[in-house]
Order: C-alpha cells, then structure tokens, then sequence
C-alpha cells in the first residue's frame, strides 16, 4: 500500500505540482487586473457596489463610459456581494484606507447611513453646483432625504406592480385588471381565472416581503411609524396592527380560503418560484419589483400585463414609495475624491444613461427625459407595457408615507412583518400576528434608541 | 456466548498501562534549562499567537460586546451586564429557535446514522456490482451545499417541483414543501440527511469491512441469524466508528448555515431560524452585535456541553 503510494508520487508529483503553479499563477494574474489602482495622473474613486448579474455590466458600461469622457478620475467598481452585508461592510470598514469613496447602500439602511455620520450629504455638491434636480424623480428623491437635505442620490430604483398574464386572461375569456385595480377587483380577476381555468392556473400570488406590505400602507396613506414615518422627527413607536394592515391581510385570507391564492414563501427562492410558475402558464397574477420586466418577457410568447399596485377599495391611490438603492459619498476621503464621486453620481443620472439602464436592468429611469429618448420609445414599441411602471412613479406625489420609514434596524422591523405575513399565510390570526409584530419592533426600537442615546 | 474483542484479548489494557508509566517517569526526569525554555517558547510562539490573535481575542471581544449595547456603528455605548442573556433567554422567540435546532440536531444525527447504517450494511455485502452501488450511496459527498441547496429546492417546487407533480399523478395531497412551518423544517431535514449520507456511509463502510471475518464465521458455526450478528458483532465492532460519527453529525448540524440560508431564511414564521442562523441575521442583517454576541455565547456553551456529554456517556459503551 505504502510503496504503491510513494510510486503514485514519484510519478505524478511533477504534473500536480504544475497543475497548481498554472492555477496559482491564473488567480494572480486576474487577481492583479482587478487591482485597484488607477491610471497616472488620475483620483482614483472606489466605488462599491451590490449589482450582480445583467445590472453589473450595465453598471460597468456606465463607469466605462464616464472614465472615458474625462480624465480627472477613474472610478473603479468593486462588487461587494448582497446588499444586507454590503452595509455592515460598509461601516466596518469606515476610517480605513480599504473603505470606498463612493457606495450603493440599498434603501432600508437609510436612517443607519444618515445616523452614522459616515457620509457626506450629496445636497452640499447640488448646493455647490446648483445643480437642478428637478427632472429626477421626486418620489425616490424624498426617499433619500430629511429635512429638505438629499442625503444620498437615488440609483437603480424600482416600484412594486401587478404583473398578468394577459394571454391566460385572453384564453379563458376574463377581464384582466384595469390600470389601478382595487383589492376586490384583483380578488375578482383572481378567482375567475381560477375558477374557468377549471383550477389549472392558480390566480394569484404576494410574496411574503415585509416591502410589499409596507407598500400596501404607503399606496393607502397610512403610516407605520410615528413622526410622519420618521421624516419629521426621531421614530418612538411603531404601529404595524392598524385598519389598513388588517385590510391587507384580510383581503390575502379572503383569497386564500378560495383556494385562487397559492403561497411561494419569502426570499429569493420564493421569487424564482413565482417567476418560473407564471412563466410556464401555471399562475395569473402576481405582485412584484417592477426590476422584473425583463425575465417576465424573454423567452415567452405570453404577453405580459402591468397594472399599478392594487388599492384598498374606496381609498384613493397614494402612489407607491420606490425600493432599490442609492448612492452615498464616503466622508473619509479628501475633498477632490468626493468631489470625483459626485461627478460619477451626476453622470448616472443624466436622461441617455438612465434610459439605457431602465433598458439593460427593469430598473425604472429616473430622469423624466429619459421617456422622449429613442432608446425607451423602442423599447415601450416593443413591450407596451413596460411604460406603465414608469408611469406609476411618475404619477406618484412624494408625501410622508410613501417617501420609506427612516428608522433605523429596517432590516430586523422587515424581518418581524414576514414573520406576520406568514403567520397569516398560515391560517393564524390576523389581529395576534400583528400584536406579536408590534411587540417586537417596539422593544428593538426602544433599546436602538437607548443604545444611540436618543 | 461471543465474547467481545477486548474481553478476548486480556493483555491490550495492561501494555497501555506499561507505556503510560513509562512516559511518566520520562516526564519526571526532564527538566526544562534556560537554554530550552527559550526554544520552548520559540517554538510554541508563534502558533500562541495566532490561536491569541484569531481564536482568544475575538472570544474574549465577544463575551465584552455581550455586556453592552452597541448603536448604529456597533461601538459599544451602554453598560447593561447580563440584560442581553435575560432578554434572551426569557424571549419565547430565542427559545423556539433554541427548541428548533435541538429537534433539527437530533433528528439529523439519528436519521442519518440509522440511514447511513442500513446502507452500508448492504454494501459491505460481497457481491458481484457492489462497486457500483458503493459510488452511488456515497455520491452525495461531492455535492456542495449550494447544488444540494438548488437541486432540492427545485424538487420542493410548489407548481413545477417533482414531488407537486408525483402528488398530483397520485391524487395525494400537495404538500407545500417550502411554506408551511411543520414541513419546512422536515424539507431541510431531508435534505441535510441527504448531503451527510454520503459520508457516513463511506466512513462506517470503512468501519464495517474492517471487521474480522472470524467473527462472522464462528457465528456462522454456532447458527446466529444475520439480524444476531449485526446487533452483536458488528455494532459492537463498529462502535468507536459509530460515536465518531455521531459527534461530527451532531456539531455539523448545530453549524448547519447555508442550507437554511438558501432554502428557508430560518422561515416561515421561524421554524427553521436555528442559533447559528439567528446569529448571522442579528449581527449582519440588524447590525445588532450585542445581541448576537450574547448569542454566540449561549452556543459555544451548548455545544461544548453537547461535546463533554457525549464524550463521557458514550465513551463508556464504545469497544474499543
């Protein structure tokens, strides 16, 4: 056995040794082309980033481009992974040579950032430029500031919507929802189509995503939390258990218990799920991100309905607040590196490179010239509905609930509303589910607000 | 009657004691001069180091961070003592994620070891093919956790997953898999069961073909049933194999992280948000570093209680 082992190494030790040097030396070399140096002569800007997959080469031709029509500075991307650990990165990282100068942190850490001092308010740079702000969307604008202060700069922004599958409807003869559908009506949609399907095609679907159901509260002007959702003033109670979360959820069980609704869970898996269901015929609507669009319409001959996010009936419309992330501009770093970070962020919202990135990624143009440009008429020509989510965000007037909840430990407020959402998907009680809910978000609020000396 | 191989081989506990004894006096005369202190500790330097750098320090930072609050940043800003351990371990929601784990440990470690024992009973087998069916039961070793992760979530599928459609073809109810509390938590079983087999199979194999073949024949000669033999010769000759095994299995599945985090994000409704997970989703999804911490050591001190208890009650009854 032993000798039979030594023979193995005498002849092959030569060849595994030099499979590894050629891997090693592979590894090295790539490892230093992602090297973050800059070209001489230039600041160099660490921009981090949590845009993986079509949205990362999106976002490369855009920094590609804006090192290219200058030559002060070189912006240098770097992924850093999801979005949740990105933050914590983020502020770890803070004060070292590692940390960036410019980050994308996504929209529920906006009271940690604000809170943490970490970052420079872009304001300042729109201040100094007087850079009009004005063809930015308002509504993902006030979601990343307080006070009248833009904290950060919105980027890749979506708003939830209801997606159909208008062949399905067309098939079995129902009305597909009409532009902003109320609760009933898509319960009504749902079932039909569930009921002449002869139970083949499940009607409806909502993710268990604490944004969702934020969103219904928003879209009803209803605040979660006091102090105007935390845009007036530092949040000291949270109130999850009020009529229009009740109505939510009831109007969930009502089409649970008609069988119409089916469940997919929460995460990520719930989402793949979803998508692959409606796909392949097996589901009717669905709530979801707007940033879909483009997996909903590659690779199928369906045509895919948009309507806005439903509303409660007999309650107007408030419009939706925005999701996704934001731009923020590190304080750690000198002046002329900020300086370059704020001219990356100005280059990202101009009409051309938000059109282009609404075409590349779902994720909705921001600057309201984008609409006449050649690049989303071609597009809307070819997917008519795909215009409706960009209506939907530009219809919506920012106001105090549907501008986010700047509170801080989003993350954990996020994680207790799915817990409720599941209790009920589950058959438990919509009123205890919700109590349970509050009760843990208000202690986690009193002890941040203990912990922060507030 | 059979007897045991220590019992057969009287002298084994006395050469051990012989060779005990005479490291002993070794130990006595060796006395450490100036001169080898100094490599002593040059030698052992730099390993101190590093254990101080990457496994005292972090301990001891953890058990300070569990004392106090931490804010926004996760600096530490108040004193509370033992308030995070009392919020804890009073809260019903750390305690069914306590609760949670215990069952999802325990019936991970059973099943697999009675799962991995059934197969490799068959494949210690002699028979013509057996290779075959030996690569196939430990094939599961090369699998990653993230393929695992997919492969079984896309079988999970509620609408277009195999085991919807198997359900359907039968006329069974649809069992959903993924989004009901109860059976989430037996998906992730199933599935962890699945991606351990693999190696225990291979390892009480090992264990199982190494057993004398003597054994087998004088109870042959004397007529025991291959039932009496499994029970009486090989798990008996396996046992320091088997208590091996179920250590791994068990502390494997106290750190069980991706599978959760790719299957069921602890959900729905907690059922599968066991302390390992809880852990990573207080200190880097909340920024919440006390509490986690606080956390971290309740598990430390689980797991290595698990560890003594199972050193000292199944120590005794392994033969070795």
């Amino acid at each position: 056995m032993m000798k039979k082992f030594a023979a193995f190494v005498k002849t092959y030790a030569l060849p595994i040794f030099a499979v590894f040097a050629i891997v090693l030396g592979i590894a090295f070399v790539n490892g230093s082309k992602n090297a973050s140096t800059a070209k001489a002569g230039r600041i160099p800007v660490v921009f981090w980033n949590e845009m993986g997959g079509p949205a990362e080469v999106a976002l490369d031709k855009i920094v590609d481009d804006f090192n290219k029509s200058q030559d002060k500075y070189e912006v240098i991307p770097q992924y850093q992974g999801a979005y949740d650990e990105a933050v914590q990165k983020i502020i770890q990282s803070h004060g070292t040579s590692a940390s960036p100068a410019l980050f994308q942190s996504f929209d529920i850490s906006t009271a940690q950032m604000m809170h943490s001092k970490y970052t420079t308010p872009v304001q300042k740079f729109i201040d100094e430029d007087n850079y009009d702000t004005s063809d930015i969307s308002p509504v993902a604008r006030s979601f990343y500031s307080n006070k009248g202060t833009q904290l950060a700069m919105p980027f890749n922004t979506s708003q939830p919507v209801l997606y159909y599958n208008a062949s399905l409807f067309k098939k079995y003869g129902v009305t597909s929802p009409s532009k902003s559908p109320s609760y009933s009506e898509v319960t009504r949609a749902a079932k039909e189509l569930y009921e002449k399907s002869h139970h083949k095609v499940k009607g409806m679907t909502i993710e268990i995503y604490g944004w969702l159901m934020e969103e219904a509260l928003a879209n009803a002007h209803t605040s979660l939390i006091n102090n105007g959702d935390g845009h007036t003033g530092n949040p000291t109670k949270i109130n999850l258990n009020n009529p229009t979360t009740q109505k939510f959820l009831k109007w969930i069980r009502t089409n649970i218990k008609s069988g119409d609704f089916v469940n997919y869970g929460s995460g990520a898996s719930a989402e793949t799920n979803e998508i692959a269901a409606f796909l392949a015929n097996k589901l009717g609507i669905f709530v979801q991100s707007s940033a879909y669009i483009g997996q909903l319409t590659t690779g199928t001959k369906n045509k895919l309905g948009i309507s806005y996010f439903p509303h409660p009936d007999g309650v107007k419309a408030n419009g939706v607040g925005i999701g996704g992330a934001a731009l923020w501009i590190s304080n750690d770093k000198p002046a002329k590196t900020q300086r370059g970070a704020w001219e990356f962020i100005k280059f990202t919202q101009t009409a051309k490179n938000q059109a282009a990135w609404q075409k590349a990624t779902g994720y909705l143009a921001l600057n309201k010239n984008s609409q006449k440009t050649k690049i989303l008429k071609d597009l809307y020509k070819k997917i008519p509905s795909a215009k409706v989510p960009g209506e939907q965000l530009a219809n919506a007037k920012p106001n105090n609930t549907n501008s986010g909840i700047l509170m801080e430990g989003m993350q954990l407020t996020r994680e207790l509303e799915q817990t409720a959402m599941e209790t009920v998907y589950n058959g438990g009680n919509i009123n205890s589910a919700l109590n349970t809910a509050d009760t843990a978000m208000n202690a986690n609020l009193k002890t941040t607000n203990k912990a922060d000396g507030r | 009657m059979l007897k045991s191989p220590a019992q057969s081989t009287p002298t084994t506990p006395l050469s051990v004691e012989k060779t005990k004894s005479e490291i002993a006096d070794q130990e006595a005369k060796f006395t450490l001069n100036a001169k080898d202190k100094y490599f002593a500790w040059a030698f052992l330097g730099p390993s101190l180091l590093i254990l101080g750098v990457f496994i005292f320090y972090p301990m001891v930072k953890t058990l300070y961070l569990s004392l106090f609050l931490t804010n926004t940043v996760g600096k530490t800003t108040v004193f509370v003592g033992l308030s995070n351990y009392i919020n804890l371990l009073t809260s019903a929601d750390y305690l069914s994620s306590l609760g949670v784990t215990l069952f999802y440990v325990f019936a991970v470690t059973i099943i697999t070891i009675a799962l991995g024992l059934v197969l490799a009973n068959l494949a210690s087998k002699r028979l013509p093919g057996i290779g075959i069916f030996r690569t196939l039961f430990s094939a599961t070793m090369g699998v990653s956790v993230s393929v695992a992760a997919i492969f079984w979530l896309f079988i999970f599928n509620p609408s277009t997953g195999f085991l919807s459609l198997a359900s359907t073809w039968l006329h069974l109810p649809q069992i959903p898999w993924l989004t009901d509390p109860t059976a989430a938590m037996w998906a992730v079983i199933v599935t962890t069961v699945w991606m351990n087999l693999g190696f225990t199979f291979l390892i009480l194999l090992g264990a199982m073909t190494s057993v004398p073949t003597t054994l087998y024949e004088a109870a042959n000669i004397e007529g025991a049933s291959s039932r009496f033999q499994f029970f009486h010769i090989t798990i008996p000759s396996i046992s320091p194999t088997l208590f091996f095994v179920s250590i791994i299995t068990l502390i494997e599945s106290f750190k069980s992280f991706g599978l959760i985090d790719l299957m069921t994000k602890g959900g729905p409704t907690n059922a599968t948000n066991m302390l390992v997970y809880r852990i990573y989703k207080d200190a880097f999804y909340s920024g919440n570093y006390a509490q986690a911490s606080a956390e971290s050591i309740i598990l430390t001190i689980i797991i290595a209680l698990f560890t003594l208890l199972q050193f000292k009650v199944l120590e005794k009854r392994v033969n070795y």
